[in-house]
């Protein structure tokens, strides 16, 4: 697979502060990527350096194969955290201009706008103002924005904030359909339940440094499976098994966490000895759970 | 990129002048500075006037005869002048009463002493501070005085009249090695319209270049710009786009001042075209020329200090330091007048942000070198685009850095970063 971006040992300060520290990372085409880390992690400045809005100080960010250029933004398309239009342009005229700043004829500009927001069921916004819509339209008018010129890369910073269950949905779908055609998506968030369903790599910053990063499947397999639900009818004498370090008891159900490596089977085994077992299974951590034991408490936000 | 510095110049000026504010501006001024010039023409004719109605009191009928005729002849002359001579007692309740009633705007008491030279003379009027009244009937009773005298010593009316004819004093100076004739207050008027125009522009368009760089920070769309254009792009197609929409603006107020000089209105006035404005072609040139790279240099330097702030309401506070250098100019602009080659005039002509006032002063007054005119051009040039370079840094790390106003180390440090 084509690399579209390469960090290598990338560090950014802001005054005293260190917002990335010898940051490395790649995205491949037809790739997910999900750039994950708690609040004030360094997710938008690794962001702002890869659509160059900052230089690192050190490190190198590489696009489409090449050193960074201005010229390969074309092939960009970057939402930020923070969204902005024009508040007093209308919306065909917004989404027109900044088609043409990425290279688009203005005529080609508009006919996607319209596509585009047919696609995005917002076509009877296009006359109206910024200023007009609702805070979720404006989303989506920006989200359009970012795709006007067909980038190979997607780069969102937060896309899913503030938008209602059905309108994720929608931008979900949209983004899973836009890597099916082989483009490269990075989004950044914290909603881990979003990562787990969308992403093929994840890279978990914190204080500005990698502290997790691969595919997802490999990244789970790195975490034990130690947690255990059973259901049983009878005793619940093998909670007292030397492999359980925690558990929780329900009328019927206990659920479980297991010391390090320890026995799972030897508890089965335990456990069928004395109760009839309706259910045993071995669960592997949510990335939610990865993520809070990888971060820790230790967040600043 | 050329493309993206005029795709952004475009969005800029298009926003402006479709929107409602360019309109009423583009209408409203003119009404406005209409409305101005007709309330001064009115004032100024009242003002010329001077006073209308006096009285000279006395107890010498010729002396007091030949102080009316004085009067009457001086510039600015009272259109009624009684005359009560010799005056009675009475005569003299009678324009104290007047006086006070504001028929007339004063008298003049003269009272001739025996065995004294000149007479006693004093100008009683409603007003305390009333100093042209002063001088006009200290010139009139002086003048009045010496016409009898000579009268007195055995001239004839035509010869006093000969002898006491006024001297027009006309004003030339040496331009180009010629004398031609120099119009101080021309010069001047040269140089109070482009202040003018310049202030204007500044203050309006100048500061909407910094509204629109806080905008864009404050809605956040740089950052999406920026994604793909330059700070340089932006900061020039803002610069751009937002100038030239005050320039449409101040082109239509032009065709209308032009219109109307040409116009028969005007002609009725004593208005026949430019020239009678006083506004020579190599000077309309300059004028042109000093106002456009004038207004780049304030507008860069707005949108440098409007990269600086985090909000709108910080604008109003920076403007004064915006246009201090045009009040500088209009405080320096009598010396420079005085003495238009002077080492302190060249310099001052030569400093980017006094140059566009100042020189043109200097071209009007007295011709500079030529070296200095395109020096002075040259630098200014240069000025504009080193703050357009500027303005693009500290917007660009400036925006990203949003919440408190920046402090001069920290702009500094920017300046490093980007």
């Amino acid at each position: 697979m084509e690399v579209l971006v390469e960090l290598e040992h990338v560090s950014k300060s802001y005054e005293e502060k260190a917002a990335v520290r010898d940051l490395s990372l790649k995205i491949e085409a037809g790739c997910m990527f999900g750039l994950l880390g708690p609040n004030g992690a360094g997710k938008t400045s690794t962001i702002r350096m890869i659509v160059g809005i900052t230089l690192p100080d050190s490190g190198k960010v590489t696009l489409f194969n090449k050193p960074w250029a201005s010229a390969s933004l074309q092939r960009v398309g970057y939402l930020p955290e923070e969204r902005g239009l024009y508040k007093k342009m209308k919306i065909i005229d917004q989404l027109v201009f900044l088609g043409e700043l990425r290279g688009l004829g203005a005529a080609e500009a508009a006919r996607r706008a319209k596509d585009w927001c047919e696609r995005m069921q917002i076509a009877d916004a296009i006359n109206k103002r910024t200023e007009e819509l609702s805070k979720g339209m404006q989303q989506k008018i920006q989200f359009i924005s970012t795709l006007l010129h067909d980038p190979e890369l997607i780069i969102m910073d937060e896309p899913f904030s503030g938008l209602d269950p059905v309108n994720t949905l929608l931008l979900q779908d949209t983004l899973v359909e836009l890597k099916k055609q082989g483009n490269a998506i990075l989004f950044s968030t914290h909603r881990m339940d979003q990562v787990e369903k969308l992403c093929d790599n994840i890279c978990l910053v914190d204080h500005g440094q990698v502290v997790l990063e691969g595919s997802m499947r490999e990244v789970k397999s790195r975490y034990e499976r130690n947690r255990v639900i059973i259901q049983y009818e009878g005793s619940d004498g093998f909670l007292t098994h030397p492999a359980i370090a925690d558990y929780r008891s329900y009328a019927g159900l206990a659920e479980i966490r297991l010391k390090p490596h320890a026995d799972a089977q030897d508890l089965l085994r335990t456990a069928a000895a004395s109760s009839t077992i309706t259910k045993f299974e071995l669960v592997e951590p949510s990335l939610e759970e990865i993520f809070i034991e990888t971060v820790g408490g230790k967040t600043d936000a | 990129m050329l493309r993206n510095t005029l795709l952004i110049a475009k969005r800029e000026y298009l926003e402006r002048v479709r929107s409602k504010v360019f309109r009423i501006t583009t209408v409203l001024v003119p009404v406005g500075m209409g409305g101005v010039a007709l309330l001064g023409g009115i004032g100024g004719r009242h003002l010329e006037a001077g006073i209308q109605h006096v009285a000279v009191v006395s107890n010498d009928a010729p002396l007091a005869q030949q102080v009316k005729d004085a009067l009457s002849k001086g510039e600015h002359s009272p259109k009624t002048i009684d005359v009560y001579a010799p005056a009675t007692a009475a005569d003299v309740d009678r324009v104290n009463q007047q006086v006070t009633d504001h028929s007339i705007g004063g008298y003049l008491t003269i009272e001739d002493k025996p065995g004294s030279a000149t007479p006693d003379a004093a100008w009683v009027s409603g007003s305390s501070t009333d100093f042209i009244g002063k001088a006009q009937m200290g010139g009139a009773v002086t003048e009045g005085l010496v016409r009898e005298q000579l009268l007195q010593r055995g001239m004839s009316d035509d010869q006093v009249h000969d002898l006491m004819k006024h001297v027009k004093l006309e004003t030339k100076q040496v331009k180009n090695g010629q004398v031609v004739s120099s119009d101080t207050a021309r010069s001047f008027a040269g140089a109070y319209a482009l202040i003018l125009v310049l202030y204007g522009a500044v203050l309006i368009y100048g500061i909407n270049i910094a509204r629109s760089v806080v905008e864009e920070k404050t809605s956040r769309v740089f950052e999406v710009l920026l994604s793909t254009a330059s700070a340089d792009d932006l900061m020039l197609g803002k610069l751009l786009g937002v100038g030239a929409t005050g320039l449409t603006q101040m082109l239509i107020w032009a065709a209308l001042v032009g219109g109307f000089a040409g116009s028969q209105l005007a002609a009725n006035q004593g208005i026949h075209g430019l020239s009678s404005l006083g506004i020579t072609r190599p000077e309309l040139v300059f004028f042109g020329i000093f106002f456009i790279l004038g207004f780049y240099l304030y507008s860069a330097v707005a949108a440098a200090l409007g990269s600086s702030v985090s909000g709108e309401q910080e604008i109003q506070q920076f403007s004064f330091i915006l246009i201090s250098p045009l009040i500088i100019s209009v405080v320096m602009l009598p010396y420079v007048l005085g003495n238009p080659s002077s080492t302190a005039s060249v310099i001052l002509s030569l400093l980017p942000p006094f140059t566009p006032i100042i020189m043109y002063m200097r071209i009007c007054s007295q011709m500079p070198p030529y070296w200095q005119i395109l020096l002075s051009i040259a630098l200014l040039t240069a000025s504009v685009w080193a703050m357009i370079w500027l303005a693009a840094r500290v917007y660009r790390v400036g925006i990203l850095m949003y919440g408190k106003r920046a402090t001069l180390p920290e702009m500094i440090r920017w300046l490093r970063y980007s």
